[in-house]
């Protein structure tokens, strides 16, 4: 669905991605993390033809997205971090934009935005940003795009909109459909994704999907300080040592993505050996 | 599926444009009409006699349409300035050409319908106030013989005033109006920030280079002499006495030239301003 070989980018001279190779298939939640400024949301608007590469190939879909052609632009949505929509009522977004998604469906977008609890009489220009942004997350999943790329989806949202942006994206997903969320706010994407991709510097820094994490690596809060030295990663905390280890036993644990983040960033070779293994 | 142009597509991207704009666009259409209300009424009391003769109504339909057109044209592109309009704009499911022709459609033909429009509806009713005005003021006030003739609304399509055939400069003030429009239009998607000001700069730049090129590079590579009647023509003279040799370029030069100026300077805009959208990053 996305291949991305040997993806050279930079804006004027300082580089952000020098040979980054990715591949994405339908049917999965990606996550895309890492730290601020390291090339999160260039690789989104690279892979929505909003930047074109210096060097390298990127094809979505079978297309070249830097054409931004209109078979490609219906097949991927965007939910950028600073986003615009214009200040009409509800309605007119509906009857002027939705028809340019042929498989838009106006029913599934009643249904998102009576979850995010939306009136559908209301006009864009009264609503909060919040609210506007869980508006753009309906029409983009009722658009039902191929591609759904959301950078940061869960800035602005309050507790209760990101429970239910969790619960509205646990249900969108089906197998012809990508989602890509990047976000520097890994506890957001907990159980919703079932792929981590860690970038850092320009480059992929971790790949694995979920099932692969749980098998390999077990994570729980120990009071042993001799399991703790022994650990791949730990942090101390108010209840105790969380820590990373191998998976040695095949012990189910809860993923701690946070934890794991961390982990890769500050202790990533070790980890890396895990999977290596 | 066409990737270059559907109507239907285009037809939607006419709508939704519409949609998103048209208090904006309602707003300043009104706007216009109260502009141009307050120039007729103050041109007609500053003149009691002739206040809105014909070329007083042209000076302002030609003054407001070519502004405001150039204004309004700078525009239509600033939404790419911003980050997240520029997103919501280049993502819509359309082709740049489609884009770009709906860019033509409202700052080109919609304008000047709606700008004519409002420029008749308010000159017909002005012409007869400013007629009524001046026959009162002929009454108190005129010579033995004296003839009151009332001034007429101008025709744009026409052009023609009685006993002055002044059609071509109206021919040309349409084309000016569409060549500086469509480089407007341009340096809309060159300068999202601060557009008419930069594109105004850049056109007196280019203005000024083309007239020092002209009037100092070409004469330094020539011999004596100076143009004669056109940029086509060079009179070549060696002295005081000399009557000189004119040179004129072949024909189809002056006819391509005039052609390039006249009808082929907007198109020319239009396809930049095309490239320059699908070129365009955010």
């Amino acid at each position: 669905m996305i291949d991305i070989q040997n993806l050279h980018f930079a804006y004027r001279k300082k580089p952000v991605f020098t040979g980054l190779s990715l591949q994405l298939q339908p049917g999965h939640i990606y996550g895309l993390l890492g730290k601020n400024g390291t090339g999160k949301s260039t690789l989104l608007r690279n892979i929505a033809g909003l930047l074109f590469p210096d060097k390298g190939k990127i094809e979505v879909l079978g297309f070249n997205p830097g054409q931004r052609q209109p078979s490609f632009l219906q097949e991927v949505f965007m939910v950028p971090e600073e986003f615009h929509l214009p200040d009409v009522p509800l309605q007119y977004l509906l009857h002027h934009l939705a028809p340019f998604y042929p498989k838009f469906n106006k029913t599934q977008f009643d249904q998102y935005i009576s979850e995010f609890e939306i009136p559908a009489d209301s006009t864009l220009q009264n609503m909060s940003y919040g609210q506007k942004k869980k508006v753009l997350i309906s029409f983009g999943l009722a658009s039902n795009a191929s591609m759904l790329l959301m950078d940061e989806p869960t800035n602005g949202l309050d507790i209760m909109s990101k429970s239910q942006f969790r619960k509205v994206m646990a249900g969108a997903l089906n197998e012809n459909k990508c989602i890509v969320i990047s976000t520097h706010q890994v506890k957001d994407l907990e159980n919703l994704i079932d792929r981590i991709t860690i970038i850092d510097q320009g480059k992929i820094l971790f790949d694995q999907t979920i099932d692969a994490i749980s098998r390999k690596l077990s994570f729980r809060i120990s009071f042993d300080s001799e399991e703790v030295k022994q650990s791949l990663y730990s942090e101390s905390s108010l209840r105790g040592n969380a820590i990373i280890t191998a998976n040695t036993e095949g012990e189910e644990s809860k993923l701690d993505l946070e934890l794991l983040y961390k982990a890769i960033i500050l202790n990533g070779p070790s980890i890396h050996s895990v999977f290596k293994a | 599926m066409n990737q270059t142009f559907d109507l239907n597509r285009w037809w939607l991207l006419v709508g939704k444009h519409w949609s998103e704009n048209r208090k904006k666009y309602i707003l300043s259409l009104i706007a216009i009409t109260g502009l141009l209300l307050v120039w007729f009424f103050f041109v007609v009391a500053i003149d009691n006699y002739r206040p809105l003769k014909f070329e007083v109504q042209v000076a302002t339909y030609f003054f407001g349409l070519i502004l405001v057109g150039c204004l309004y044209s700078s525009l239509f592109f600033g939404d790419l300035a911003s980050k997240s309009k520029g997103i919501n704009y280049l993502t819509v499911p359309a082709s740049h050409f489609e884009k770009m022709l709906c860019a033509l459609f409202f700052a080109t033909i919609a304008f000047l319908i709606c700008y004519t429009a409002i420029f008749y509806m308010l000159d017909i009713v002005m012409v007869k106030v400013s007629n009524a005005i001046a026959y009162s003021n002929w009454q108190k006030n005129h010579e033995v013989g004296e003839i009151f003739e009332p001034d007429e609304v101008m025709n744009i399509f026409t052009a023609e005033q009685k006993g002055n055939n002044s059609h071509n400069i109206f021919h040309y003030l349409f084309l000016v109006y569409f060549t500086l429009q469509s480089a407007f239009i341009l340096g809309s998607v060159y300068f999202p920030k601060f557009s008419f000001i930069k594109t105004v700069i850049t056109l007196l730049l280019i203005a000024l280079f083309f007239s020092f090129f002209m009037a100092k590079v070409i004469p330094a590579f020539m011999p004596e002499g100076n143009y004669y009647r056109a940029l086509t023509s060079y009179n070549f003279y060696s002295g005081n006495n000399d009557p000189g040799k004119i040179v004129i370029l072949p024909e189809w030069i002056n006819t391509f030239l005039e052609f390039l100026i006249k009808f082929a300077l907007a198109p020319i805009f239009w396809l930049a301003t095309y490239f320059r959208l699908k070129e365009k990053e955010i």
